[in-house]
C-alpha cells in the first residue's frame, strides 16, 4: 500500500515536471526584419508554434534518450545529428536536460517563394549533463543559433540548427 | 400439449414463407439467387397489368431470367440473351456493377387490352443509390398480361483502326538522390473562378467553377468551410464527385459542395480551399456533348438532356455528366450531375439527362456541360 | 594546534595541486582533429557532448585528449566536462569547413513567359559534412535559355544565404539555371510556358450533318504557341440546342466536329479566354 502511494507520488511528480518543462519554454518571435518576402501572420504563428514544439521535443529526446520524440519537427541534417546524439548518449550512459528555456527568435531571411526561412535564436536555458542519475554539469547558458526552417506538409520543420559564437 | 407447439410453429413458419415469397417488389429484393423460382406455383397469375409488371420486375430483381423473359410479350422482338444483357449491362458500364433494389409503379393508362405503367426503379450502384423512371407498355395476350420489351438500339460501329494522337502526361518522381532542392516540382496552379452560396430545402450549397491555369494536368479537390461571425468553422465539406477531378490545361470544371441540414443564416464567411496535385493523364478520349437542351420530362421535372458522343477509339465505361447553370449575369446558380449507366462505345453516343430544381430553373439563362469519365483500361 | 594548522595548509596545497585545468580548442573546424590539453595529475572522467556527439572516457590528467575529426564533423557548440574530485566544464565551437556543395532552390518549375520577378532562386553553401557555411562566399547565378543571351547575377552570401529574382523571358522553352561558389556548382531546370491564349480565332466549314471547327494556331500574346493538351471548348448553338466539345490542342491547333442544322453560332473558349464567334448556315 505504501509502495503504491510512493509510486503514485513519483509518477505524478514526473508528469507534473514534464508539464512544467513544456510550459517553461518561452519563445518570442520578431518577424519584422525578414526579407525579401514578408512573413504572413499565419506563417508567423506557425513558425512560433512549431519552433517551440521542436525545442520541447528535442529536450525530451535528449533527456530520455528517445529519438522518436524528434519525429515530425526536424528534417534533414538537424534530424540526423540529433538522432546520432541520442544514440551516442545511450551508448555512453549520458543524457542532457534542457530547462528554463527562453528563446528570442528573429527572422533574417524568408525566401521569395516561402520555401525556406533563416532565423537567429538568442537562447538562454539551463543545461544539465547527467551521467546515469548523477549531474556532472549544471550551467545557465546563453547561446546563439542559426536556424533553417522549411515548410512541411502541415508544419514548419527545423532543417539546420547550428550554434555559433555570435551572429 | 407436446404436439400442439410444434404444429403451431410449423404453421406459422409456412405462413411467413408464403407471405415472404408472394409480397415482393416494394421494399428489398433478393439479389444473386440462381435463376428459377424458389417455390413453383406460388406467384400470382398475371391477370392484371399491375400484377404482370410486379411479377416481371420481381423476376428481374431476383435475376430469374427465364421467368422474367417468359413475361415478355412475343411482339417485343429480340432474344433472351439481348433481354438479359439490357438489364445486366455490358462493357464494364455502371449497370454492370449495379443491383435493382426495388421499384414503385403506378398506372398511366389502362384499357381492356393495353396498359402503360410508370415505374420508378431503385438501383444500388458503386456511386450510391440511383433512380430511373421508365414507362412500361403491357398488352393482354389471352388470359394474362405481358410486358412489351423494346429492343435496345446498339450503335453499329464498323471495324476500324483509330490512331491515338492526343497528348499524354506521365509523372516521373526523380532519382533516389535526396539533394535539397533537386526534386522541386510545383503543384499545378488551379484557381477558383467563381463561388456562390445558396440555401436549398436540403441544406446549404456552395458552388462555382474552378480552372486549371497550368500547362499540365491537375487532380483537383475543392473544399469549403462555413464560418460564423466569431471565425469558428461551423462545418467543412468537400466536393466529392460533384467536380471533374482531373483537369487538363485550361480546362474549367463546375463544383458543388453540399452542407446537408445547414442554413446560411449564421454563416458570415465561406472559406474556400482548392488542392491540386500532379497526376498522370491523357487528353484522350474526347467526348462531345450534343443536342443539349432544357426540357420538361414526362414527370414534369426540368431537365437538361442531350447525347454524349465518344469521338475516340476507347470505350468509356462509366461516363459522368456535370452541368453548371448560369443566370443572365453569368453567375453559377446550380450544378447538377448524373451518371450514365451504359458504357460509351467508341464512335458511338448515349443519352444523358440531369435534373434542375424547379426553384432554380426559372433563373437559368445558359449552361455548360463537362464530362468526367472512368475507363477500366486507363492507368 | 600548530600541527593542525600545518596539516590544513598541506591539505589545501594538495587539493590545489590536484585541481584539474584544461584548455579547449579555440578555432575548431568541422572534420578536423582537435586536442584538449589538461594539467594536473591523477585520473578524471572526461565528457564531450555536442551535436551528434556524446562521449564519456577515463583520462589521465596532464596528458592531451585527442578528439578525432569524425567526432567534430557537425558544426556547433560542444561542451567538455572534466570530473575528478569535482567537475568543471567549458564550451568550444566548431565552425563549418569550406564549401563542398550547394543547395539550390529554384521556383517555380513552370513559369509563364514575360512575367516580372517570376523566377527566383536561393543558394546555400554547405561543407562536406552538411554544415551551413556562414562565412561570406561569392556566389554567381547564371540563367541560360534558347535564343536568349545568358543572364548572370553575382553576390555574396549573407548568413549563409544568397538569392536572386528575375523576370521570365519572352520565349517558351526550357531554361537552365546554375549557381556556383568557386568550383562548386548546382544546376536546375525550369520550363517557360506560353501564357494564356491570346486572340483565339476559329474558322469553320460546313459538312454533311454539321460543322467542322478549327482554331488558328493558338498563341499567347508574346507569340508562343500554347502547349499541346491545352483544352479549347467549342460550342455550337442552333435551334435544336447546344453542342459542345472540349478538344485538346495538337501542334498548336484544336479541332472538333459539331452536329448542327440551320443557322448556327459557333464559339470557342480556353480557360477564361473567349475567342471569336462564327455564324454558319449548317446542313443536316
Amino acid at each position: 500500500m505504501m509502495n503504491r502511494f510512493v509510486g503514485a507520488c513519483l509518477f505524478a511528480g514526473f508528469a507534473l515536471s514534464s508539464i512544467a518543462a513544456d510550459t517553461a519554454v518561452q519563445v518570442q518571435f520578431d518577424a519584422g526584419k525578414a526579407g525579401p518576402r514578408q512573413i504572413e501572420p499565419l506563417t508567423e504563428r506557425g513558425v512560433l508554434r512549431d519552433y517551440r514544439a521542436a525545442w520541447i521535443s528535442m529536450a525530451q529526446a535528449l533527456e530520455a534518450n528517445n529519438p522518436d520524440a524528434l519525429e515530425g519537427l526536424f528534417a534533414g541534417d538537424a534530424k540526423d545529428w540529433l538522432r546520432e546524439t541520442v544514440a551516442n548518449q545511450e551508448r555512453s550512459g549520458v543524457s542532457q536536460r534542457y530547462s528554463e528555456q527562453n528563446h528570442h527568435l528573429e527572422a533574417v531571411f524568408y525566401a521569395p517563394e516561402g520555401d525556406v526561412m533563416e532565423l537567429h535564436d538568442t537562447a538562454e536555458y539551463r543545461l544539465q549533463i547527467l551521467d546515469g542519475g548523477k549531474t556532472v554539469s549544471d550551467d545557465h547558458v546563453s547561446m546563439h543559433y542559426v536556424v533553417l526552417m522549411t515548410p512541411g506538409a502541415d508544419r514548419w520543420v527545423i532543417r539546420q540548427l547550428q550554434a555559433v559564437p555570435r551572429f | 400439449m407436446k404436439i400442439i407447439l410444434p404444429i403451431i410453429l410449423i404453421v406459422v413458419t409456412a405462413g411467413l414463407m408464403v407471405i415472404g415469397l408472394t409480397s415482393v417488389g416494394q421494399t428489398h429484393g433478393t439479389v444473386g439467387i440462381a435463376a428459377g423460382r424458389a417455390f413453383y406455383g406460388l406467384t400470382p397469375k398475371s391477370t392484371t397489368p399491375e400484377q404482370a409488371l410486379n411479377n416481371f420486375l420481381a423476376d428481374v430483381q431476383r435475376r430469374n431470367w427465364d421467368e422474367a423473359f417468359a413475361g415478355v410479350s412475343k411482339s417485343s422482338g429480340g432474344d433472351e440473351q439481348e433481354f438479359v444483357q439490357s438489364w445486366l449491362g455490358s462493357y464494364g458500364s455502371l449497370r454492370s456493377f449495379s443491383n435493382l433494389e426495388g421499384f414503385d409503379s403506378r398506372p398511366v393508362h389502362i384499357t381492356d387490352n393495353d396498359a402503360q405503367m410508370r415505374v420508378r426503379l431503385h438501383w444500388s450502384t458503386p456511386v450510391g443509390p440511383a433512380e430511373d423512371v421508365r414507362d412500361f407498355h403491357l398488352v393482354k395476350e389471352g388470359e394474362v398480361w405481358k410486358t412489351v420489351w423494346p429492343r435496345q438500339e446498339v450503335a453499329s460501329v464498323p471495324a476500324q483502326v483509330i490512331p491515338v494522337t492526343y497528348l499524354r502526361w506521365d509523372l516521373v518522381t526523380g532519382s533516389s538522390s535526396d539533394e535539397w532542392g533537386s526534386r522541386n516540382m510545383d503543384a499545378p496552379h488551379v484557381r477558383i473562378i467563381s463561388m456562390n452560396a445558396v440555401d436549398t430545402a436540403e441544406g446549404a450549397v456552395v458552388m462555382g467553377e474552378v480552372v486549371n491555369e497550368d500547362t499540365i494536368p491537375a487532380f483537383v479537390v475543392v473544399n469549403a468551410a462555413l464560418v460564423d461571425g466569431a471565425s469558428r468553422a461551423i462545418d467543412e465539406e468537400s466536393s466529392f464527385d460533384k467536380i471533374a477531378h482531373v483537369l487538363l490545361p485550361k480546362q474549367v470544371s463546375p463544383y458543388r459542395i453540399d452542407f446537408p441540414n445547414l442554413t446560411l443564416k449564421n454563416v458570415k464567411n465561406v472559406r474556400m480551399d482548392v488542392k491540386a496535385t500532379l497526376v498522370p493523364a491523357s487528353a484522350d478520349p474526347v467526348i462531345g456533348v450534343m443536342n443539349q437542351k432544357l426540357d420538361t420530362d414526362p414527370q414534369g421535372k426540368m431537365v437538361l438532356h442531350g447525347d454524349l458522343m465518344n469521338e475516340s477509339g476507347q470505350t468509356v465505361n462509366i461516363p459522368h455528366v456535370i452541368a453548371s447553370f448560369y443566370d443572365n449575369n453569368g453567375r453559377v446558380v446550380w450544378v447538377s450531375d448524373g451518371y450514365v449507366d451504359r458504357a460509351l462505345l467508341p464512335q458511338a453516343s448515349e443519352a444523358f439527362a440531369v435534373e434542375i430544381p424547379r426553384s432554380v430553373a426559372a433563373n437559368v439563362h445558359n449552361f455548360h456541360v463537362v464530362v468526367n469519365q472512368y475507363s477500366l483500361n486507363r492507368s | 594546534m600548530r600541527i593542525l594548522k600545518i596539516s590544513a595548509v598541506l591539505w589545501l596545497c594538495a587539493g590545489l595541486a590536484a585541481a584539474q585545468d584544461f584548455r579547449v580548442p579555440e578555432n575548431a573546424v568541422a572534420g578536423e582533429d582537435a586536442t584538449i590539453s589538461t594539467s594536473g595529475g591523477g585520473k578524471a572522467t572526461f565528457y564531450l557532448v555536442g551535436p551528434g556527439s556524446a562521449r564519456k572516457a577515463d583520462v589521465a590528467l596532464g596528458e592531451e585528449i585527442r578528439i578525432g575529426g569524425a567526432e567534430l564533423r557537425t558544426a556547433g557548440a560542444y561542451r567538455v566536462v572534466m570530473c575528478a574530485e569535482s567537475c568543471q566544464s567549458a564550451s568550444f565551437y566548431v565552425s563549418a569547413a569550406k564549401p563542398f556543395s550547394l543547395a539550390f532552390l529554384v521556383h517555380p518549375s513552370r513559369v509563364p513567359v514575360s512575367q516580372e520577378n517570376a523566377v527566383s532562386g536561393v543558394a546555400l553553401p554547405f561543407d562536406r559534412f552538411r554544415n551551413l557555411v556562414l562565412a561570406p562566399q561569392n556566389v554567381t547565378f547564371l540563367l541560360s535559355a534558347k535564343n536568349t543571351a545568358p543572364l548572370s547575377h553575382s553576390g555574396r552570401t549573407q548568413d549563409g544565404v544568397a538569392w536572386f529574382r528575375t523576370a521570365s523571358s519572352k520565349a517558351a522553352g526550357p531554361v537552365q539555371l546554375f549557381a556556383s561558389v568557386e568550383e562548386i556548382s548546382a544546376k536546375r531546370a525550369l520550363q517557360q510556358v506560353a501564357s494564356d491564349p491570346c486572340n483565339l480565332r476559329i474558322n469553320g466549314q460546313r459538312t454533311a450533318g454539321g460543322v467542322i471547327v478549327q482554331t488558328d494556331p493558338v498563341h499567347d500574346c508574346a507569340g508562343n504557341i500554347v502547349p499541346d493538351g491545352t483544352v479549347i471548348t467549342f460550342t455550337a448553338t442552333d435551334a435544336r440546342g447546344k453542342d459542345s466539345v472540349d478538344a485538346p490542342v495538337k501542334q498548336g491547333v484544336a479541332k472538333a466536329k459539331l452536329e448542327a442544322a440551320g443557322p448556327t453560332i459557333v464559339s470557342a473558349a480556353s480557360g477564361v479566354v473567349m475567342g471569336n464567334e462564327l455564324r454558319i448556315e449548317a446542313q443536316r
